[in-house]
């Protein structure tokens, strides 16, 4: 320090010169007029969440799976589900209110929609001059189509259209692998039980065989090579019309039981980021391939979907009270969550949110039928 | 109409035994609405003239409950919540909560995210410290100017904050097992030029305050808080090393990837209020260091475990304690998981505000009511998470 004040002058040079500098900084900050212009926002900025549709309104993607009313921190997402006259649930929510006033806009119902149909807008004028009602944003109001959230967020929006046209073909693809089993399968309870009954496990072992097996030497572990057999055969089946059940998925498995128990764990459509349910040896006998559930359409009301059911073992049954949403709300898709509960992996039954309290008493019901609660 | 005194109630201003005046001690409470107590904080002051001989700080103004929140919340849904313990430096919060949830479940954090942790945590350092500095400097009756030029560098880390995470300030940007968006190129170069620029603006703000002869009056010896006292009463972060505690969890836990950075941990060796700004200038410019080595060695792969789930996690048996080393010092959260919940059993937050706060009254006794101010604010406090 040279004398006293020193330090005071070297202070005031550097404001003079930060008050002149300013004026010729290129990255001078000026006020932006608010009103008139606007900043623009970076893609990631977020504010309160809406719902997205395809096409129409009616073409919602939200199913009312509740997964983000449960998750939802400040819970200020409230759903209920819509139903027909004969109380069949329409996969899709009568009420669909967010109170933004308590939103903290935190995007966690974003990521934790399986159906990608909640996405966070970046709309930051949501002043109200009523502080109750106008602050709850119900469903007309939430609704906003794809076209705006490409708008808004260009590459969140690639990213989830690309999914979900990923999504689209395969989900094709399954339905024409299925197509021709299914009406024969829908059929076998009324038409001949008796018949049905010798091979319940090979249900398939009529039509043509079509092996595809890996090689025992290929570097898959155990859980690698069972996802593996299961995509194939669901692929060879996709493309020559037969039903997939006798693919020889470990070196072991040459019984009839085991290629059966493999591709049903491979059936759901393998969602990034979860980890497939646990194989459960107690279930793989009584599991069944996608073809073989006519009640997996969430359309179908609960006594319907039963009684489609009652023939088939216990797995078969549990997974028919489902709600049949395939949402993951409960960690599972229906059949992963019907299987641990068979299996005795899993022990909640009231894990199924869109079923709500039916599913749960069904499932207990059936779990005390079967002698395990 | 004023009423003249009547013979009783005037004043006697006879000596007495020790040949001084006779006065009384006269309480007052600062706060809560006082803007210099940095939100609703009331001190409750015993003056003897000007000078503080009792002083008790009352908190709870700000109580939200954060810690029963959490309890009935799933273990991600006390995500967001974090922000809101020091809204000031939410990306450390988060990462203190995803470590202490991470040391539980045995998760492994992919490399790419631990180094986009250290940045943002790093820059999160720099914007606090610099603010912490305007603040301190506001209290001292700078009104405006080193303020203002700290938040127009703060201004800048924000903005890339909400590139990020979408939010400027309640970023609720770190998940278990990683981050919750990558960095991108253009944020990288964005993070690197403030990295690159920050140095220079540190220059010309110490040619603004470190030898300004007010700010040396003002604050040094003033609000001594000795080594021994720091460390008795566990404070922790820039104060407790001001004291000339050698303490910083960065180097004591090397968490995350904090062990292949070279960096130093600055030290001041009289724990006065001076000491305590210029601690903090010291530890920007090492952060600057931390931050220049993580942009350059920042690899690729995924920004998040890909095993991890979001939902329907479950927490192994057992209690943890993560903590790291936030701009304020030791913030550490205590989780007790009963494995088969989904929310935790115990969720308790070491704030260091709240810590570094109860020491408040030892710094001040013999001093004035201004230095009062001055002391609590460099203590460097954020109310939110003195009170949670």
């Amino acid at each position: 320090m040279g004398f006293l004040g020193k330090g005071l002058l070297d202070g005031m040079v550097v404001t003079a010169r930060n008050f002149v500098g300013s004026y010729f900084d290129k990255e001078r900050l000026v006020t932006i007029q608010y009103p008139e212009e606007r900043m623009k926002l970076p893609e990631n900025s977020r504010t309160f969440p809406f719902l997205v549709f395809d096409g129409t309104a009616e073409n919602l993607r939200c199913t009312a799976c509740k997964i983000c009313e449960t998750e939802c921190p400040p819970q200020c997402i409230y759903i209920v589900m819509d139903r027909d006259e004969k109380g069949k649930p329409r996969q899709r929510p009568k009420v669909f209110d967010i109170d933004i006033s308590v939103c903290m806009q935190c995007q966690i119902c974003v990521e934790v929609c399986p159906f990608d149909a909640i996405k966070m807008d970046n709309d930051y004028e949501k002043a109200r001059y009523d502080r109750f009602n106008e602050l709850v944003e119900r469903l007309p109001d939430l609704l906003k189509p794809n076209e705006y959230y490409q708008k808004i967020k260009p590459t969140g929006a690639g990213e989830v259209d690309a999914k979900r046209k990923l999504e689209a073909e395969k989900k094709a693809k399954k339905a024409a692998a299925a197509k021709p089993v299914a009406p024969a399968v829908a059929g076998q309870p009324a038409a001949a039980p008796a018949a049905a009954k010798p091979a319940p496990a090979a249900v398939t072992a009529t039509a043509t065989p079509m092996k595809i097996s890996i090689p025992e030497d290929a570097p898959f572990s155990a859980e690698q090579r069972a996802w593996l057999a299961g995509f194939l055969s669901a692929v060879s089946a996709g493309s020559a019309g037969v039903s997939p059940a006798v693919v020889s998925a470990s070196p072991a498995g040459t019984n009839s039981a085991a290629p059966s128990a493999v591709v049903s764990k491979a059936s759901p459509p393998a969602s990034a980021g979860e980890t497939p349910a646990p194989p459960s040896p107690a279930a793989a006998p009584a599991a069944s391939a996608p073809g073989d559930w006519p009640w997996h359409d969430a359309g179908m009301a609960m006594p319907q979907r039963m009684d489609l059911a009652k023939e088939k073992p216990l797995a078969d049954k549990l997974m028919a009270a489902m709600a049949q949403t395939d949402c993951h709300a409960c960690g599972y898709d229906c059949r992963g969550y019907a299987d641990a509960i068979a299996a005795g992996s899993e022990s909640d039954l009231s894990l199924c949110l869109p079923g709500e309290a039916e599913t749960a008493a069904m499932l207990e019901k059936l779990m005390k039928e079967a002698g395990k609660l | 109409m004023i009423q003249p005194l009547t013979e009783e109630k005037r004043y006697t201003l006879t000596p007495g035994p020790n040949g001084m005046i006779e006065t009384q001690t006269m309480e007052v409470s600062i706060g809560p609405q006082h803007p210099s107590t940095h939100g609703v904080f009331r001190m409750d002051v015993v003056l003897d003239g000007e000078t503080v001989v009792k002083l008790k700080p009352v908190m709870g103004y700000l109580h939200r409950n954060h810690e029963q929140l959490a309890e009935r919340m799933a273990w991600l849904g006390s995500m967001p919540y974090t922000d809101r313990l020091d809204y000031f430096n939410s990306m450390t919060n988060n990462w203190a909560y995803a470590l202490s949830v991470e040391k539980l479940a045995g998760i492994k954090v992919p490399d790419r995210a631990e180094y986009i942790r250290v940045i943002v945590s790093e820059l999160t350092r720099l914007q606090n410290h610099v603010c912490a500095i305007g603040f301190l400097l506001q209290d001292l009756g700078a009104w405006g100017t080193p303020l203002l030029y700290a938040f127009r560098e703060r201004e800048k880390i924000l903005d890339l904050f909400e590139a990020v995470s979408g939010s400027r300030m309640m970023c609720n940007y770190m998940r278990f097992g990683g981050v919750r968006v990558d960095f991108d190129d253009r944020m990288l170069a964005t993070a690197r030029d403030i990295t690159a620029r920050f140095p220079k603006f540190l220059d010309e703000f110490e040619k603004l305050l470190t030898e300004n002869e007010v700010l040396l009056v003002r604050t040094q010896k003033v609000g001594i808080l000795p080594k021994e006292l720091a460390v008795n009463s566990s404070i922790s972060g820039p104060m407790a090393r001001a004291s000339g505690v050698e303490y910083d969890i960065r180097k004591v836990d090397n968490y995350g990837v904090y062990g292949r950075f070279d960096f130093r941990i600055p030290l001041g060796d009289v724990g006065d209020v001076y000491d305590r700004y210029y601690i903090r200038v010291l530890e920007m410019r090492e952060s600057v260091k931390i931050l220049q080595q993580a942009l350059r060695e920042v690899p690729q792969g995924p920004h998040i475990a890909p095993e991890v789930k979001l939902r329907n996690f479950k927490i192994p048996n057992g209690d943890g304690y993560g903590r790291i080393e936030g701009p304020k010092g030791e913030l550490g959260f205590y989780l007790v998981s009963t494995g088969d919940g989904k929310q935790p059993y115990r969720y308790h937050v070491r704030p260091p505000s709240f810590i570094n706060l109860t020491i408040l009254e030892d710094m001040c006794l013999g001093h004035k009511v201004a230095d009062v101010i001055v002391i609590l604010g460099s203590v460097d406090i954020v109310l939110g998470e003195v009170d949670r």
